[in-house]
């Protein structure tokens, strides 16, 4: 496996506060990743930083050995879907579209290919039957997978979820792991913010466990132990790690 | 109305309706974005705020000219855009404060100027002409500095419409795919700036507003896709604008004005009658819901009732505690349907009846089973939910819960959940003569278990089918043959022996 992002020195901070301190991480190619720690941790400041969001006080991250911003296409972000407003004048089928926007010069139209891809994905995701749906109409779940249909037609290297499984039905949680697992055989690589601590072993195969520093990264099976979740989550631990462990010793 | 017809042919005339139109449209398809966005107040503040710069462009050239009017509209436009955006961001004061105090402190000084240059410099510049437009005195040049400022801000839409919809959705999916939301933003605020320099002459500064949001929600209410909105919305931009001059000239009222009461009526209109989203629409949704759950309920009583023996009208009438006229309608309207039999006054179900009453016990007790079972509330609980919740339940939900809580035979009240005919597999008039089978437990209702009771015929008993004919059907138990009719034989569960 190589390396596809490499996060050297990472410092950010907000109002003087640092929210992430000196973090070193290799993301290798076609690694599933959960990303790991208590609220406040600094785990979508490390996704904003790598997208290039948000400025840093200092390190630097590169997508192959370029800046991110040349390769912005090549990275695909999945946000939490409270953040929008489901009463939008759009479409299924318009919001999945949006993920051909970076394959388009701005004179260019949206042609017959890009449909097809758009239609594929949302095939790929199980929704196809509502493409013409508003989006307000449609459950949780069917909401988190619109936006995973949209992260597959812009054919990105390197997908960031946002707690992809907060609202979502298990069927859902479970086509979306499915999916996930399928793109890491594909050689994508997917990191993935996750709360719960149960399914850790389960669903990825390497973790990075952040509390503003790094605290350990590497493969699940390594780095997923008691010693590296305490130093994570500190005190918060007595109610997290009961389901964990349990997992762990099965 | 020939004479209005002469007066439209007119040449002042003319120039009216074009800029009109212009704006119109300009305004209906720029203003949906300005909507969406939540910029509503901006756009009201940024078209007051260009004053002072009209004005100044006066003072300084001296004389009324089209282009150094545009220039300094545009230049305080921006200038008040920037300073909103600035408070917004770098002073503790909160948004829509920020833009109050912009636009009122700009607008004013606009005020002071017009009267200050009218005193000193014996210039007469009439404030209500930028107020409330003045589109009868349109000039050759306002048309062609309207018709540009039109095609510019639509042609920027037009090209930048993925921009746009991508920013306004989802600013943060614009952001990482290199967009700059505030770039866009700008890029808005100028494109406004035009629109409402292009559009003093028309409807006057107070009044663009209308014109950018009244068009906008009227299409909002009427489609579900932001293409379909924004051009909707320029079309209603436009027929406000035409249909108000027209008005106007007609009644010699004030066009802006006009335009504006035309773009109002339309909303009102929409806002009543709109398919999905009107009031009317919504009521009648909501009265046939209530309607379909109140003949439900009907269906529901009268299953119970039934089951104690013959039901008359009037017994029912006691048991729903609803007016007679209503129930009646009620069951007359179920007999058409088929679910009922009624003679005038005693009340028989039919399979298909009992069959949809089954299916509403089934929700209601699979409710129940689930809020104590899941939620785990008490049983007292449950059933005032379980009343509600059974008349929105579909059979999906309902098989998926089923599933869910592990096939329930009984509610936490002891009563037994109705099956459907999906989950239970044999059914005694289905089977070939020869074969041999036991009465199931489990059948489609209490209806069949009490009609199988009356016939000695209980859960167990082990049956020979003899023979099984178009009307009836021959059973050998073991005390003796026994006779079925083949339409009750249908919905008899059976399970098969020696398979």
């Amino acid at each position: 496996m190589s390396t596809i992002i490499k996060v050297k020195g990472l410092t950010v901070s907000y109002d003087r506060k640092t929210v992430l301190s000196n973090i070193y991480l290799d993301i290798q190619q076609g690694g599933l990743y959960g990303v790991l720690g208590p609220n406040g941790a600094g785990k979508s400041t490390l996704f904003k930083s790598i997208l290039g969001l948000i400025d840093i006080d200092s390190g630097s991250i590169r997508f192959k050995e370029k800046p991110i911003i040349e390769n912005r296409k090549k990275l695909v972000y999945i946000p939490q879907k409270g953040d929008v407003d489901w009463n939008f004048p759009a479409t299924v089928m318009d919001v999945v579209l949006m993920g051909r926007y970076p394959h388009k010069k701005i004179w260019e139209r949206l042609d017959k290919t890009d449909n097809e891809i758009a239609l594929e994905a949302l095939r790929d995701v199980g929704i196809e039957h509502l493409r013409n749906r508003q989006i307000g109409e449609l459950s949780g779940g069917q909401q988190q997978r619109v936006f995973l249909a949209r992260a597959l037609c812009q054919e990105a290297d390197v997908f960031l979820f946002d707690e992809p499984f907060v609202g979502v039905d298990v069927t859902t949680e479970k086509k979306i792991v499915q999916i996930l697992k399928r793109l890491a055989t594909e050689g994508k690589t997917l990191l993935v913010v996750h709360h719960d601590l149960s399914k850790v072993v389960e669903y990825f195969d390497h973790v990075i466990l952040l509390n503003q520093r790094l605290i350990a990264a590497g493969e699940t099976i390594a780095t997923f132990n008691e010693e590296n979740i305490a130093k994570a989550y500190g005190g918060q631990l007595t109610i997290l790690n009961k389901p964990a462990l349990l997992t762990r010793k099965k | 109305m020939y004479e209005l017809f002469e007066i439209m042919q007119s040449e002042w005339a003319l120039r009216a309706l074009i800029a009109s139109s212009l704006v119109g449209v300009m305004c209906g398809v720029l203003g949906s974005f300005i909507v969406l966005r939540n910029m509503s107040m901006i756009g009201d503040a940024l078209a007051h705020a260009i004053l002072p710069g009209v004005v100044f462009a006066y003072i300084f050239v001296g004389v009324y000219s089209v282009l150094a009017f545009f220039i300094g509209a545009v230049l305080a436009g921006l200038i008040s855009a920037l300073l909103m955006t600035w408070i917004q961001q770098n002073v503790n004061t909160k948004n829509d404060a920020a833009i109050g105090i912009v636009f009122t402190a700009m607008f004013s000084i606009g005020v002071m100027a017009i009267s200050y240059i009218s005193q000193e410099h014996g210039v007469h510049l009439d404030l209500k002409d930028f107020l409330f437009g003045n589109i009868l005195g349109v000039a050759n040049e306002d048309l062609w500095l309207t018709g540009a400022i039109a095609f510019y801000v639509l042609l920027s839409i037009i090209l930048f419409y993925r921009y746009l919809f991508v920013t306004t959705f989802q600013p943060v999916i614009a952001e990482t795919m290199g967009i700059s939301t505030k770039i866009i933003h700008y890029f808005l605020m100028l494109l406004l700036s035009f629109a409402v320099v292009a559009s003093l002459r028309t409807v006057g500064v107070i009044l663009v507003v209308a014109m950018l949001i009244t068009p906008a929600s009227t299409a909002l209410l009427l489609s579900n896709r932001l293409k379909q909105v924004v051009l909707l919305s320029g079309i209603i931009g436009l027929f406000s604008a035409v249909v108000g001059l027209i008005l106007a000239i007609k009644f010699e009222t004030t066009p802006g004005p006009a335009m504006t009461v035309t773009a109002t009526v339309i909303y009102l209109l929409a806002v009543f009658f709109a398919p999905e989203k009107g009031l009317l629409f919504k009521y009648l949704n909501k009265r046939n819901a209530q309607k379909r759950i109140f003949l439900e309920d009907t269906l529901k009583q009268v299953l119970k009732l039934h089951e104690k023996g013959v039901l008359s009208l009037s017994k029912l009438v006691d048991r729903m505690g609803a007016p007679l006229a209503k129930v009646k309608a009620n069951v007359q309207l179920l007999a058409k349907k088929n679910v009922l039999q009624f003679d005038g006054k005693n009340i028989t179900m039919t399979e298909k009846g009992i069959q949809e009453a089954n299916r509403l016990v089934r929700a209601h007790r699979l409710w129940e089973t689930y809020l104590v079972q899941q939620v785990g509330l008490n049983t007292e609980q449950i059933h005032e939910d379980a009343e509600q919740k059974e008349h929105y339940l579909t059979d999906d939900i309902l098989d998926e819960m089923e599933e869910h809580l592990g096939y329930p035979t009984v509610d936490p009240h002891g009563s037994p959940i109705p099956k459907t005919r999906k989950l239970l597999k044999h059914f005694l008039g289905q089977l070939l003569p020869g074969k041999k089978g036991i009465i199931s437990k489990q059948q489609l209702n209490e209806n069949i278990t009490s009609r199988l009771w009356e016939l000695n015929l209980f859960p167990g008993t082990t049956f020979h089918l003899v023979e099984s004919g178009t009307d009836f059907i021959k059973i050998k138990l073991e005390q003796g043959e026994i006779e079925l009719s083949k339409s009750l034989a249908q919905s008899i569960n059976v399970d098969i022996v020696g398979e």
